[in-house]
């Protein structure tokens, strides 16, 4: 695997277990199907979702259950066998599945995980989804801290 | 907000060229069909609101990401400094 340019390290040695392939790409990132997950010691437990065709796209998520240890999946029939996955039940969490909640910071400066649709990945063949929940109510825009963090003012 | 109570069957019109059906109606949840014309785009509303996030996120820069860590500091989650090597 050649070396990958990215946008909060320096280029880094992509290895193939460290790749994911999203084959829908993500929801308003469709043309994006290669990311590389870096998980290093020293940002955990952030996780870095580089893509592998744009240097200067890269999400940060967590794993959802560092967010919300009940957290349970509720993954689509469609979306478990687009990933290759048995249909007919949900996926272990950290057997079957890595599941991570993208942050995103608003101009609100709140911020937040992304629990409505989590970025499932398959283990076994590194094929990946943003899953939306059906049926649940978790929120795209789930709070990490319970007020808003302190802002410096000068 | 307009409410209309509609049963297994029955539909609303929307426009001149929008139908929506009630296929199914159960407890807690409706089956719902939708006839429009090819251009008129039908999703989920949860759909949209995961593009719209994945927009905010992809905007995040190494400022955010600084504040992050900080959050996650108070948050007590595990984690050493986050060393950024480009910024």
């Amino acid at each position: 695997m050649p070396e990958c340019r990215t946008k909060y390290f320096e280029n880094m040695e992509c290895t193939e277990d460290s790749v994911i392939r999203l084959p829908n790409g993500l929801p308003g990132f469709e043309e994006e199907r290669e990311f590389a997950l870096i998980d290093q010691p020293l940002t955990r437990p952030l996780v870095f979702v580089q893509s592998l065709r744009t240097p200067d796209l890269c999400f940060v998520a967590l794993p959802v259950l560092s967010v919300d240890a009940a957290y349970r999946l509720s993954v689509s029939a469609e979306e478990l066998d687009a990933m290759g996955l048995d249909p007919s039940r949900q996926p272990s969490i950290g057997n079957d599945v890595a599941c991570l909640a993208i942050i995103a910071i608003g101009d609100d400066k709140l911020m937040t995980a992304n629990l409505l649709s989590p970025l499932v990945i398959n283990l076994g063949t590194r094929v990946a989804v943003q899953a939306i929940q059906t049926g649940c109510n978790y929120s795209h825009r789930h709070p990490l801290l319970a007020e808003e963090p302190e802002t410096v003012c000068s | 907000m307009l409410v209309v109570r509609r049963r297994h069957g029955e539909s609303v019109l929307i426009g001149d060229d929008v139908e929506v059906v009630v296929l199914e109606a159960g407890a807690n949840r409706v089956k719902l069909g939708i006839l429009a014309p090819r251009e008129v785009l039908v999703f989920r509303k949860e759909l949209e609101l995961t593009r719209q996030q994945n927009r905010v996120a992809a905007a995040a820069d190494a400022l955010v990401l600084s504040r992050l860590t900080v959050a996650l500091d108070s948050l007590g989650m595990q984690r050493k400094t986050v060393e950024r090597h480009n910024v």
